[in-house]
């Protein structure tokens, strides 16, 4: 029908679609980065923000290439952590995010689910790609994991694939309010169950929960969450025994 | 004969009031640990163990049991009506139950789930009773290569399962299956996949994973935009509370075929029980006229997989009743209870210990009776609980779930991973990824990983085992047919839709 | 409106005060003025697990406040004891090592988070499970010699099961193998259930492990048993003879289990847990019931904080060369 509109359509989604993907390649590196900072406060081991930031950099930029035109001249040389990442991870998503700059995607929801998916397998890969490989009949801890990491590389290229070649859905719409405060009350319950004990974090948790639908009425969901705390509060350690911190381990000391 | 003797002495002994109250606590327990999210029946019976210290011996492991058996009949009920599958063995249970919940029809599917897992103890019960002792000599022949081909076949399964795609179906059971090999690696203890996390070194539980995809990740959906008016079109859509009789005559034959199924997968330790349910399954959609029924709520597709199951969890305990082995984590906790009271169970238990034997035979069956009982009028209260309103459902799910998760290994970080698997799992809905294959990956994974490589092991290397071995090459057989079988259909129709460029 | 912000401010901010001061150290005098956790690394129904139930229920009458045991899996028992290792050392959360936990460990594992030399006051060594040879019943040798001969022989052909990379059985069967010098393959299994469930279907040919699981598969004749690892024959298997008297002196193991408290837990309240853990080794009711499930307990100078102490830094010693190959 409307054959110019729709293209045009397309062409913007691309775009998108393609910072997307660029990001998604780099997405560990970022992660660690972001990770990396805590380590200024003294939060958890590892490496400090600017090592992250600097080999990360110099692996994406030059030790990948360097690895990759000496692995094409015969050298085996091991390649650091850092580089494995770029070479096994990063390239392959870059090189099809600018492969879909010139593609016409006709199921965004195939294309994109198949794309994220086999991020996901490179991403096993290069997870596995340290662990020891078969050794006479043994197998080793590490070849299942690569085997299944290359199958499932397989199979989202070919899902990614019907995502070109068959029309199909689009991509679908994703909210945030819902998912970002689910997300925030299991986050809070997780850090403070041990510490605030459970009929705080129960409560709220509860409360927090609740702030991801618009529906919610406070004063209702305040005395609902109030009795749900004291059921579970009654239920879980009493009932079925469960060790759990029942108060703020401040109020029983 | 001794079997009515035997039988006769083992109620004698359940029925004694102890025991009965014992039996009684145990089948509540259980539907409760069912019925609540993440609270899994090992976690359970874990922490029911000391309490049983200070009771007689017959009587706590009447009550473990009963937990046991209880749980797969509470299961069933977050399956249909949240679409939270709290064990492995309910996980196909929640896609045409929740289906049918989503239609109104919560109510048929509860009570069908009880009715089937009532015929399906009873029978399994009986059979434990006669045929326990030769019964034995079928989980001995099953060694590392039959398992492996036996896992194969679990896989496909988990192929026929899916409603839409196979490719994206087979794209998730691999997903599950390097899921699985996060942790330890069995031979040489390495860590695999595991970014120095220690919680993540024994690999990713299953209820982390299972409420992420399956529970938090529906919340987070039906929190959409858009969303809200499918659910209230649910909430006044119920219909009847009990059967009709249609669906009655529907559901017997695949309650027959999947007692019968159930039974026989339970007996073999070590996974047998997590395939059965979804074996019954794939059997009755293989078997329907019309298999596109399934996953929209097929009756028949809550039947089969419940009635497997539970006759599963009752057939498990021959291993542990004729050869003192527990083929599973809650058996091997009861193990442990018997040693406690200074039991240790031995191929001879049987002999030596008849009132505990017979006693725990005779009050399967007494516990079945009770869970029906108590669970058919539990239908009606089920069901009302889907006309709470949903903004005040979902916070609750979300505190049951965090609390479930968080008290199987008293671990946050579970907490925090089934959130994230929750994202994960909103991610495979607007993808239109079915959760169902990937989760029944990891189940398998590990112990489809693990039986190839130890029969490697024992073989040196030599992969000509998994066909030298009968049984294992007849499974490999079905398998492969059932693969043909599946794969030809979906290829065809693939062509159909080039052809007619239908439906989107 | 004003006026609840504040007051609710203040009290997020007397909340996360005391939050910090949580940590100060309790005082030793009344010790212990409410109840005590102990961790068990293993799940609920195994032997250390037992063995801990057993002794601390009466622990806890001596000391007059409950003993609430915690199972935390994981690991081979590592990430129980980093957490052990991480408590508060108030003498409120303690553990129970075993041969694995405190000595197996260290080898086993180069990333260990903690040291059970640096990271512990030991208390009072509990019980000890001895661990026997086993073999399927049709398996060729009929002694311990003829066993010896026969995996030396056939060091390619015999398949050993334990029950997973750092478990007694596999830690043990690792001694077994140094002391032949052999290197037969190990078939592993998750856990000790299907590894014996193996054994009595004859799908490998022998194994080590402890007594307790293999008792009544030996009087059964499901299975048999070679010898067993201690220096005497056990009340509950007679007619096994021990390692020495079949010929195989060297080979000594005992899964040993004993309780630990975090580094810097003060000597007072080491004293009273360690008397109690004594007085209620010495309880005849207590006695019974380990000696039932095939457990060694400690003669009385074996009992003391510091005997542990050697006795964790000995086996430490024992199992390094033994293991470090294996990883």
């Amino acid at each position: 029908m409307a054959e110019t509109m729709g293209h045009s359509a397309t062409a913007t989604r691309n775009t998108k679609v393609v910072i997307g993907f660029c990001l998604l390649a780099i997405a560990p590196q970022i992660f660690e980065f972001i990770w990396s900072i805590g380590t200024i406060f003294g939060w958890g081991a590892g490496r400090g923000p600017a090592t992250v930031l600097i080999s990360h950099a110099t692996a994406l930029v030059a030790g990948a290439p360097a690895a990759l035109i000496g692995a094409a001249g015969g050298e085996t040389k091991k390649a650091s952590s850092d580089v494995l990442l770029a070479l096994i991870y990063s390239y392959p998503i870059l090189a099809v995010a600018i492969v879909t700059l010139f593609m016409t995607v006709r199921s965004a929801q195939d294309y994109v689910g198949g794309v994220i998916l086999m991020a996901v397998a490179l991403f096993a890969l290069w997870a596995s790609s340290d662990l020891q490989g078969m050794r006479g009949f043994s197998f080793g801890a590490g070849t299942a994991p690569r085997m299944f990491g290359g199958l499932l590389v397989a199979l989202s290229a070919a899902i990614a694939l019907t995502g070109l070649l068959s029309d199909g859905p689009s991509m679908a719409h994703y909210s945030w309010r819902g998912p970002l405060f689910v997300m925030v009350a299991i986050l809070f319950f997780a850090l403070a169950i041990r510490p605030l004990g459970l009929v705080v974090t129960a409560f709220v948790s509860f409360m927090i929960a609740a702030t991801g639908s618009h529906e919610t009425r406070w004063l209702e969901a305040a005395i609902v969450g109030a009795c749900l705390t004291l059921g579970c509060a009654i239920l879980f350690p009493y009932v079925l025994g469960l060790p759990m911190p029942m108060f703020p381990r401040f109020l029983i000391q | 004969m001794d079997i009515f003797a035997n039988l006769a002495h083992g109620f004698a002994v359940a029925l004694s009031p102890i025991n009965l109250l014992m039996c009684l606590i145990g089948a509540l327990v259980g539907t409760l640990v069912g019925v609540l999210p993440g609270i899994g029946t090992i976690a359970t019976v874990a922490m029911l163990l000391p309490i049983t210290f200070g009771l007689p011996p017959v009587g706590a492991l009447i009550m473990l049991a009963g937990i046991y058996y209880g749980a797969q009949y509470g299961g069933s009920t977050t399956s249909i009506l949240v679409n939270i599958p709290g064990e492995a063995t309910s996980v196909v249970t929640a896609i045409d139950g929740h289906q049918m919940a989503k239609q109104g029809r919560a109510g048929p599917a509860l009570a069908i789930a009880a009715i089937g897992s009532f015929f399906a103890g009873c029978v399994a019960t009986i059979l434990i009773a006669v045929l326990g002792a030769p019964l034995t000599k079928l989980a001995l022949a099953f060694g590392p290569a039959e398992y492996f081909s036996l896992m194969v076949l679990g896989l496909i399964f988990a192929v026929v399962l899916a409603k839409g795609s196979v490719l994206k179906a087979i794209a998730m059971i691999v997903f599950g299956l390097l899921l699985s090999m996060v942790g330890s690696d069995i031979e040489t203890g390495a860590s695999r996949m595991a970014f120095n996390i220690p919680e993540l070194a024994d690999g990713l539980g299953f209820a982390t994973v299972a409420m992420g995809v399956f529970g938090f990740a529906e919340i987070i959906r039906n929190l959409d935009a858009g969303a809200e008016m499918n659910r209230d079109l649910v909430q006044q859509k119920i219909t009847g509370l009990m059967p009709t009789r249609k669906d009655l005559v529907d559901s017997t034959p695949p309650i027959l075929r999947g007692t019968v199924l159930g039974s026989i997968l339970g007996i073999l330790p070590g996974g047998g029980a997590v395939i059965a349910s979804f074996a019954a399954y794939t059997l009755e959609k293989k078997l329907a006229k019309d298999p596109k029924r399934f996953g929209r709520g097929a009756i028949e597709g809550v039947a089969a997989p419940e009635s497997a199951n539970n006759a599963a969890a009752q057939t498990s305990f021959i291993p542990l009743l004729t050869l003192g082995i527990p083929p599973n984590a809650v058996m091997a906790l009861m193990v442990g209870a018997m040693t406690i009271h200074g039991i240790v169970p031995g191929p001879q238990v049987m002999q030596k210990q008849p009132d505990l034997v017979w006693g725990m035979i005779a009050s399967m069956w007494i516990g079945n009776l009770m869970l029906i009982i108590i669970n058919l009028p539990l239908v009606g209260i089920w069901v009302r609980l889907l006309r709470v309103p949903y903004r005040l459902m979902f916070p609750s799910i979300v505190i049951f779930c965090a609390i479930g998760i968080y008290s199987v290994n008293n671990a946050p970080v579970d907490v925090i991973l089934a959130g994230v698997f929750g994202l994960v799992g909103y991610w495979l809905i607007k993808h239109d990824f079915e959760p169902a294959p990937l989760l029944l990956g990891m189940v398998l994974g590990p112990l489809m990983e693990e039986n190839l490589r130890r029969a490697l092991l024992i073989s040196r290397g030599d992969w000509s085992v998994f066909l030298t071995r009968p049984l294992s090459a007849v499974l490999l057989a079905i398998s492969f047919g059932l693969l043909l079988l599946t794969v030809l259909p979906a290829l065809r129709a693939k062509r159909d839709e080039v052809f007619t460029e239908s439906e989107n | 409106m004003t006026s609840l912000r504040a007051l609710a401010t203040g009290a997020c901010a007397a909340a996360l005060a005391s939050l910090c001061a949580f940590v100060a150290p309790a005082k030793a005098q009344n010790y212990p003025t409410r109840s005590i956790t102990m961790i068990v690394p293993f799940a609920a129904g195994g032997p250390t697990d037992v063995i801990s139930r057993i002794v601390t229920a009466h622990m806890a009458q001596t000391l007059g406040q409950s003993i609430i045991i915690e199972n935390v899996v994981g690991a081979g028992g590592t990430t129980a004891t980093t957490r052990a290792a991480r408590a508060a050392n108030d003498g409120y959360t303690l553990i129970t090592g075993h041969m694995g936990t405190h000595a197996a460990s260290v080898p086993l594992y180069p990333k260990l988070a903690y040291h059970p030399e640096k990271d512990f006051e030991p208390i009072a060594l509990l019980a000890g499970t001895p661990i026997l040879i086993l073999a399927r019943k049709d398996f060729p040798p009929k002694d311990l010699k003829e066993f010896v001969a026969y995996v030396k022989a056939n060091a390619e052909k015999v398949n050993a099961a334990h029950a997973g990379v750092g478990s007694v059985s596999h830690v043990s069967c690792e001694l077994l193998h140094s002391i032949l010098d052999v290197k037969p393959v190990g078939v592993p299994f998750n856990g000790t259930g299907p590894a014996m469930n193996a054994l009595v279907a004859g799908q490998v040919d022998y194994m080590c492990d402890q007594i307790v699981n293999a008792v009544p598969q030996i009087n059964a004749g499901t299975i048999k048993a070679y010898a067993i690892a201690t220096p005497e024959r056990n009340p509950s298997l007679p007619n096994v003879p021990t390692t020495t008297e079949a010929g195989l002196p060297a080979f000594q193991a005992q899964a040993w289990n004993a309780m630990f408290a975090p580094k810097g837990t003060s000597p007072a309240i080491i004293a009273s847990l360690n008397a109690a853990a004594i007085k209620a080794l010495d309880d005849e009711t207590v006695k019974k019931r380990l000696l039932e499930l095939g457990s060694v307990i400690p003669a009385p100078k074996d009992r003391t904080p510091e005997a542990l102490a050697t006795l964790v830094k000995n086996e430490i010693a024992k199992w390094t060369p033994v293991l470090k190959p294996a990883t």
